[in-house]
């Protein structure tokens, strides 16, 4: 039941890693996507955009692991950019402060551009 | 108009304000200062209040000259400004000593025409100042325009031996006085400060609070000559009181019970409750019921009078429709995010509109006196200001026809036909058993024509009580009951299950720079809860704890 609630793709577009996560991001699904996103780290690549475009429901734990995320990449001078989110989870996310520490972006690829025009970070 | 004002028998709950106002008359051992800024939100009632002074003055005094200018946006140039400050001037001083006010209407007629009046009156100081005038016309010195026509209420009261009132509405426009082009001449509002200074010529001036303003009274030479009087919001039996004598002169049977919540939303200001009773006039019904009255508030605040001087309003700052549209999805996003912020490299990613476009939005808005001047733009506060930005949104931002707009902003505050209904559920402690209860409420948001976006934030705090439940429960009883009521204004959501209790109230409030940091970044529950829903209460019920989250739907989102 929870594989079928979770998925998570990815693929490297240069030197970005833009990530798919699908379903509920809850603790299960939220460690999985940090996994992902460490992997990347480990391999040098430090601005990741995460689209929830597909995500359908998110919980606090879900919210507290991309905090994790957002810590790791700051450690290490990286950029995180979420796209394609839903207007109630922008809002709830605007009220957490979590905006404060990652950019918000309409779509991938305006996400993308402002990374390449960002250039080393 | 001055004279274009309501009845004085309809002018209530401001005579305290109208009689304080009148002590400026006694311009010898003045109890009070020369000088009033009268300050209060738009529509509260500034305009109307200098109106009836206006009139008073003008019947009832015999040797004190009431000068009303109200500051418009297609006269800021300083040349058209003069003219038009010296001839609205000139004609009410007419109309004053012949106690006619029909002078003052008369703008077709050249001020050259009225001098035969003027010499039957033996006005020569005024013809001087008139000819004078034309010179400086001829001379094109917008600068000495504009003072001889500022200076003009200051030569009659000494002149004529009668002090003038000098009642300037909307006085922070004269901040944007111009020469040729916009911007290009700052400093012509000071020149208003000489006749300031002159006590027989008290000015009585409305505006919001503004930096501009407060700079102007901060300076030392107007200590103890100016003071500020603060319009506010009539109470609520004042607003009950006026709105329904409304109804009464206009013929429509209002129960007064009825109408309670929905003179409330009008927040004591009088051009709404005014707007809305004539809107409900125009529904053309001798009874009015509930629904009716907010059938009509949804005409009212998107087709109607309040749409139509909110527009101007913007429309006067943001003349671009492109930025108009801008600004109002800027306004909108504020208001649905709770947004305090003018971070506007964020807002530009979030809404995908350039900042410089934002930029302009927001000095619109400002100088409309629509958000703050300061670093803090902050949310909205009145509602239905609130629901005419909502209803061009629907309208211009997501397309919708000018009939769903109405029925939808109508429907926010009378969403539902039946007394109420109610939900429940039993479900186990079982790995995403939350997303069954937060999937059956999605159905529940769409019988009750909840807006999806409010119902997506609702199951997120359905999700965290479920939760909660999961992981305080200590029996071996693994089931959670929750119950959803629905009612037209009210939606209340309870969980209850065995387990330890926790007090909402000695829960540490998370910080998003400590979490950030720490190991345990967990903790964001209960403040999720809090900031979603109205209210968030957990009672001990024997050995169950009991959590009921509540969400007022009149004050939220629209209902679909």
């Amino acid at each position: 039941m929870r594989e079928m609630n979770f998925t998570v793709t990815s693929k490297t577009i240069t030197d970005t890693a833009v990530l798919y996560p699908r379903g509920y991001l809850n603790n299960i699904a939220g460690e999985s996507l940090v996994r992902e996103c460490n992997a990347y780290i480990e391999k040098g690549i430090k601005k990741m955009v995460v689209n929830l475009g597909g995500i359908e429901f998110i919980n606090s734990i879900g919210i507290s692991l991309l905090l994790s995320v957002i810590e790791r990449l700051n450690n290490c001078g990286g950029t995180l950019c979420l796209t394609n989110i839903s207007t109630s989870y922008n809002e709830t996310f605007e009220m957490l402060g979590l905006t404060k520490y990652m950019l918000v972006f309409k779509s991938e690829e305006e996400a993308l551009k402002h990374l390449n025009a960002a250039g080393g970070k | 108009m001055p004279f274009n004002s309501i009845p004085a028998k309809d002018f209530i709950n401001r005579e305290r304000e109208l009689a304080y106002l009148k002590l400026l008359t006694e311009v010898r051992d003045r109890a009070i200062a020369d000088n009033i800024l009268l300050q209060g939100p738009r529509g509260i009632g500034k305009t109307e209040l200098l109106k009836q002074f206006y009139r008073t003055v003008f019947w009832e005094e015999k040797k004190v000259l009431p000068f009303y200018y109200s500051f418009q946006k297609a006269t800021l140039k300083a040349s058209y400004f003069a003219k038009d400050y010296l001839t609205r001037f000139v004609r009410q001083y007419l109309a004053y000593v012949k106690k006619n006010p029909s002078f003052i209407d008369s703008m077709g007629t050249p001020l050259v025409g009225l001098m035969p009046d003027f010499s039957s009156l033996r006005l020569d100081w005024l013809i001087n100042l008139i000819e004078d005038f034309q010179s400086l016309l001829k001379d094109g010195d917008t600068y000495e325009q504009i003072l001889a026509a500022i200076s003009a209420p200051v030569t009659t009261a000494r002149e004529s031996g009668m002090p003038v009132i000098i009642m300037l509405d909307d006085f922070p426009m004269a901040a944007h006085l111009y020469e040729t082009n916009q911007g290009d001449a700052p400093g012509l509002m000071s020149l208003f400060e000489g006749p300031m200074k002159t006590s027989i010529c008290p000015h009585v001036l409305t505006g919001s609070p503004d930096g501009l303003l407060e700079s102007i009274f901060a300076d030392n030479a107007f200590r103890g000559k100016a003071e500020r009087m603060f319009i506010k919001e009539l109470p609520e039996d004042a607003a009950q009181t006026l709105f329904g004598s409304l109804c009464d002169k206009l013929g429509v049977r209002n129960d007064r019970e009825a109408s309670l919540s929905f003179v409330r939303l009008l927040e004591g200001n009088p051009l709404y409750i005014r707007n809305m009773a004539k809107a409900i006039w125009k529904m053309n019904k001798k009874e009015i019921s509930e629904k009716d009255l907010w059938e009509g508030y949804g005409f009212e605040v998107s087709e109607g009078e309040t749409a139509f001087y909110w527009s101007s309003v913007l429309g006067e700052f943001l003349a671009d429709p492109g930025l108009l549209k801008v600004a109002v999805d800027l306004l909108m996003h504020m208001t649905k995010s709770g947004s305090r912020s003018n971070d506007f490299p964020r807002l530009s990613r979030v809404l995908g509109i350039p900042e410089s476009s934002l930029r302009s939005a927001f000095d619109g808005l400002k100088m409309a006196g629509i958000v703050q001047g300061t670093g803090d733009a902050g949310p909205l506060r009145d509602g239905v200001l609130k629901d005419f930005i909502q209803s061009r949104y629907m309208r211009d931002t997501e397309g919708k026809s000018p009939e769903r707009v109405r029925e939808l902003i109508g429907a926010k505050y009378y969403p539902v036909r039946d007394a109420g209904a109610s939900f429940a559920m039993t479900i186990p402690m079982v790995p995403d058993a939350e997303l069954v209860v937060a999937k059956a409420f999605e159905q529940i948001g769409k019988n009750i024509r909840m807006d999806p976006e409010v119902v997506k934030q609702i199951q997120l705090a359905l999700i965290e009580s479920c939760i909660n439940a999961f992981e305080h429960s200590g029996s071996y009883e693994k089931e959670v009951f929750i119950k959803v009521t629905t009612s037209r204004t009210r939606l209340e959501i309870v969980t209850e299950s065995p387990g330890k209790f926790f007090d909402p109230e000695k829960a540490e409030e998370p910080d998003i720079e400590e979490k950030l940091h720490a190991e345990n970044k967990r903790g964001w529950g209960l403040r999720l809860m809090k900031k979603i829903m109205d209210e968030v209460k957990v009672e001990r019920m024997g050995d169950n704890t009991r959590v009921i989250l509540i969400k007022n739907i009149a004050s939220d989102e629209v209902l679909k």
